[in-house]
């Protein structure tokens, strides 16, 4: 059987892909004879980019993005278009009218998302296999953890984001999942580093990741920030993750009490921020040039109005109108600047602690998979709750890696290890000393 | 004070590509749309990229109208929903320009610039059966989409429209030396007008191509506004737009109150800053620019003031054409003389800009060389420069040519004695007291040589003749 029978297989079980390939091709390099599945939001050269929307349903990219141009020098089999949630707006993945995947671990319950795709292809593939994902507020960590694979969110500008159907701009990170921290690292090396396409992109060297897997972490400082293990936090899955630290602690490492003060603003401060880049982001789908394109009739007010009326799920209307909103010249000041100042602050928050330590540690996500039907009663405020424990490092850019630590209820738990501004080595290296006692 | 007026000018600026994309800024040999890419067409997936040289015309811009640079290049998203818009926002600049309180001077006072900044062009629409108020359908070109625009916002201290007028054609000219326009090119320059009269409300219209459809537009807006408010109607807070045909203006939607574009800084570019070096480097390689060449002309040509802004004024590449006749040709006040009063008139007769003519300096410097050397007359060349200017053909071949050299002396000799034997009558008038007489004979004469004999060489003939003839009894 082929790998393109095979993703056929696994799709119709899991419910993974928005777009399969259609022919087997590879060639020679680090990714020679792997397959790489991508993020439905990333262009792909020649294959349906719709970013789990219908408004972008039948865009071909005339491009590839930079990522995947990188993962095809080096021989990779791009193997697909992987679910999200549309434009990357959920925690759960149920957000797109497209495929919602169903987590390996029991197919009643949510994967996570928005990268949920990735996540469960990664989880279940049996070839080799790695995902390119794409996080704004945590959407690489939180399917990585409910699914038990490895998630690796790479430091802001660590990688280029030419051929990303924007969600944030100054949030998005295209990020790495995998089966083991190896995988994931390997990945990430490959599609680091400076590109002209991408302003934002910084220039500093790009080391080989996977040289830090296994370095002994004897003497490395481990912060557990207190914010993150209290209220809110499933006390089996806080549970879970403080054994993990324990063995680490036999491994040598110090684990040392911190507080992050600024965590309770986080969360409001990420979603003005995101939902105000997301609305002009959003701008350009109106039909008439790419993607969902109905005949052209009436005026152009009332087209647009009727492509984006059908085009977008109640999500991502939610958050145009919010975002919009934050941003108008009544309220700017009030939230859309304040919450940039909090920003700051956050960032602050880090920079102090990291002075001390060398890497933070927590619970990835604060449940373990919820059900599809517990989702469904949930309001959209508790969605965003979710978020509570991956939105602060999201909105500093610093690097963090999700990696398995154990089950609660036969369901996966992550860790949750987040290092200063450029130190993946040190975060890879901690992620990598996970399990083996 | 006639009105109060301020103006919005928005210059297309020459560079290789557009502002955010490698796309070329040359797009007259190109199909609709085919001038484009990912990026200016507004791609999900694509991003902006910062074409440099289009921000050193901006800080060149700014200096040159006395403006203060401000040290960091940061760019906004202005967001509102227009089909001429790829993206549905603009990239501009909001909360910091490029430069900022500059002015320009205008004979004696100073029109204050309130802002430069730089922004990309949106796309072309086209308005099929009719214009923007009354067309069947539009099309969208995206050739123009992109393009680097620097946008140049003064003060309101116009105070009438030939004022505003003479502000533009200086503007224009300032850009023009500075290199950062083409002012052939269609569209180069765009302006928006905001007027009031009276202390009534600020009508703004938008769009005007072409100085002199400003300055009719402000005309028409400039009464209308006046007879409204003697008739006791409030004007309105509007946008209108220019109709050229019937020279009016024409409501295009009511103002209520400013639009809210819901700015953010552009999160897709970095900051660029500008450094005192890049500064430095930009200042020592300004252009001349036309108050400094008036000048200089005077100092270094000894022409007059009034010459010298005449040719300057007249634009780049005259003052250019001046400056490389007078380095040919050692006089150059003669050449400030026939450029001044024949070359322009000329080209203006033909409706020539001087590029468009064929006239360059080694060949100018023929016709003034000829008259030197005695081999046409004055007259001749006052008559060959319409000819030269249209097909700029080398005055000395066209002279050859068609044998147009002043007369050989015995040629003349021949043509005086037989216009002489043809008018006995006037001979004899002249003996007998009648002045004019000779006058007929000269005319007669040089209607014949058409111009190639000086009119003052025939008269010595005739007189000479006339010394010899004999007075006939009455």
């Amino acid at each position: 059987m082929n790998l393109i029978e095979r993703a056929k297989e696994l799709d119709q079980k899991f419910k993974i892909f928005n777009s399969i390939a259609e022919k087997v091709e590879t060639g020679d390099g680090e990714l020679g004879g792997i397959a790489v599945s991508v993020k439905d939001n990333i262009c792909v050269k020649g294959m349906e980019s719709r970013a789990g929307s219908k408004i972008l349903e039948g865009y071909i990219p005339p491009f590839d993005a930079t990522v995947v141009a990188r993962c095809r020098a080096e021989g990779a089999f791009i193997i697909g278009k992987t679910s999200q949630d549309e434009f990357g707006f959920g925690t759960f993945n149920v957000n797109t009218p497209y495929s919602v995947p169903l987590n390996p671990h029991d197919t009643e319950r949510s994967a996570g998302g928005s990268s949920g795709g990735g996540a469960v292809l990664t989880a279940v593939a049996d070839f080799p296999h790695v995902a390119i994902a794409e996080s704004t507020g945590g959407s690489i960590s939180c399917p990585a953890s409910w699914c038990g694979v490895v998630g690796i969110t790479p430091t802001y500008g660590r990688t280029s984001r030419w051929g990303l159907i924007d969600y944030a701009n100054s949030l998005d990170k295209i990020g790495c999942m995998g089966k083991t921290v190896r995988e994931a690292a390997m990945l990430l090396s490959v599609i680091s580093g400076h590109d002209r396409y991408d302003s934002t992109v910084l220039r500093e060297p790009v080391p080989d990741f996977t040289s830090y897997i296994d370095e002994p972490i004897e003497g490395m400082k481990i912060g557990v920030p207190h914010e993150y293990f209290g209220e809110g936090v499933d006390e089996e899955v806080s549970e879970t993750v403080r054994k993990t630290l324990d063995c680490l602690e036999q491994e040598g490492a110090k684990i040392l009490e911190v507080s992050l003060p600024f965590t309770k603003y986080s969360l409001s401060s990420y979603y003005i921020i995101a939902m105000a880049e997301a609305s002009t982001n959003l701008a350009k789908l109106c039909g008439m040039r790419y993607g969902l394109q109905p005949e052209l009739e009436g005026n152009f007010d009332e087209y647009f109005s009727k492509v984006r009326g059908e085009g977008f799920g109640d999500e991502a209307k939610r958050r145009i109108i919010l975002g919009t909103y934050a941003r108008l010249a009544g309220y700017r000041d009030e939230y859309y600047l304040k919450a940039l100042k909090v920003r700051t602050k956050v960032i602050e928050d880090f920079k102090k602690a990291f002075k001390e330590i060398d890497v933070l540690a927590a619970p990835t996500m604060p449940v373990v998979a919820p059900r599809f039907d517990e989702v469904e009663e949930m309001e959209p405020i508790q969605h965003y709750m979710m978020d509570i424990l991956t939105v602060a490092p999201n909105l500093a850019g610093i690097p963090m890696i999700s990696v398995p630590c154990g089950e609660v209820e036969g369901l996966p738990v992550g860790l949750h290890l987040m290092g200063d501004h450029l130190s993946e080595g040190k975060i890879i290296q901690a992620a990598s000393r996970v399990g083996v006692r | 004070m006639e009105a109060t007026i301020g103006l919005e000018i928005h210059v297309h600026l020459l560079t290789e590509s557009k502002l955010f994309c490698r796309c070329s800024t040359r797009t007259d040999d190109k199909e609709p749309n085919e001038n484009t890419c990912p990026i200016c067409m507004g791609y999900p997936g694509s991003k902006p990229m910062v074409n440099k040289r289009a921000i050193e015309h901006g800080v060149v811009i700014s200096e040159a109208l006395n403006c203060e640079v401000l040290p960091e290049v940061v760019f906004s998203r202005k967001n509102y929903f227009y089909p001429d818009m790829p993206k549905n926002f603009q990239i501009t600049q909001y909360e910091i320009p490029l430069g900022m309180k500059g002015f320009v001077e205008l004979g004696e006072k100073k029109v204050g610039i309130r802002r430069v900044h730089i922004e990309e062009d949106p796309a072309k629409l086209i308005h099929v059966g009719g214009d923007i108020t009354s067309s069947r359908y539009n099309l969208i070109d995206h050739n123009r989409a992109g393009m680097p625009l620097v946008e140049i916002v003064t003060e309101p201290d116009i105070e009438d429209t030939k004022e505003a007028r003479e502000f533009l054609e200086k503007l224009s000219l300032m850009l023009d030396h500075l290199g950062v326009y083409d002012p052939s090119g269609e569209g180069s320059i765009r302006v928006d007008a905001n007027v009031s009269v009276e202390g009534g409300q600020r009508v703004e219209v938008k769009n005007i191509t072409g100085f002199r459809n400003v300055e009719k537009a402000l005309n028409y807006e400039v009464v209308r506004q006046r007879s409204m408010a003697r008739m006791g109607l409030d004007v309105g807070r509007e946008t209108r737009h220019f109709e050229a045909e019937s020279e009016t203006t024409v409501s295009l939607r009511k103002k209520e109150t400013e639009e809210d574009y819901g700015y953010i800084i552009e999160p897709d570019l970095v900051k660029i800053r500008i450094t005192s070096d890049w500064l430095e480097r930009l200042r020592d390689k300004m252009p001349e620019l036309p108050d400094q060449r008036v000048q200089r002309f005077i100092e270094e040509y000894g022409i007059s003031r009034l010459q010298s802004r005449i040719i300057v004024h007249s634009g780049l590449d005259l003052s250019n054409f001046y400056e490389k006749t007078s380095l040919l040709y050692n006089d150059p006040q003669i050449v400030a003389n026939w450029v001044v009063t024949y070359l322009l008139k000329s080209l203006n007769y033909e409706g020539l800009s001087l590029k468009e003519s064929k006239v360059e300096p080694s060949t100018f410097v023929e016709l003034l060389e000829l008259i030197d050397e005695g081999v046409i007359s004055e007259r001749l060349a006052k008559e060959l420069i319409k000819d030269y200017t249209v097909t700029g053909k080398s005055p000395r071949k066209i002279v050859e040519e068609k044998q147009l050299g002043i007369m050989p002396v015995d040629e003349l000799n021949d043509i005086v004695e037989d216009v002489m034997s043809d008018n006995p009558q006037a001979a004899q008038d002249y003996l007998y007291g009648t002045e004019k007489a000779v006058d007929y004979l000269i005319g007669q004469v040089l209607r014949r040589v058409r111009a190639r004999a000086k009119p003052n060489v025939v008269r010595k003939f005739i007189m000479e003749k006339l010394d010899s003839i004999e007075k006939l009894p009455r």
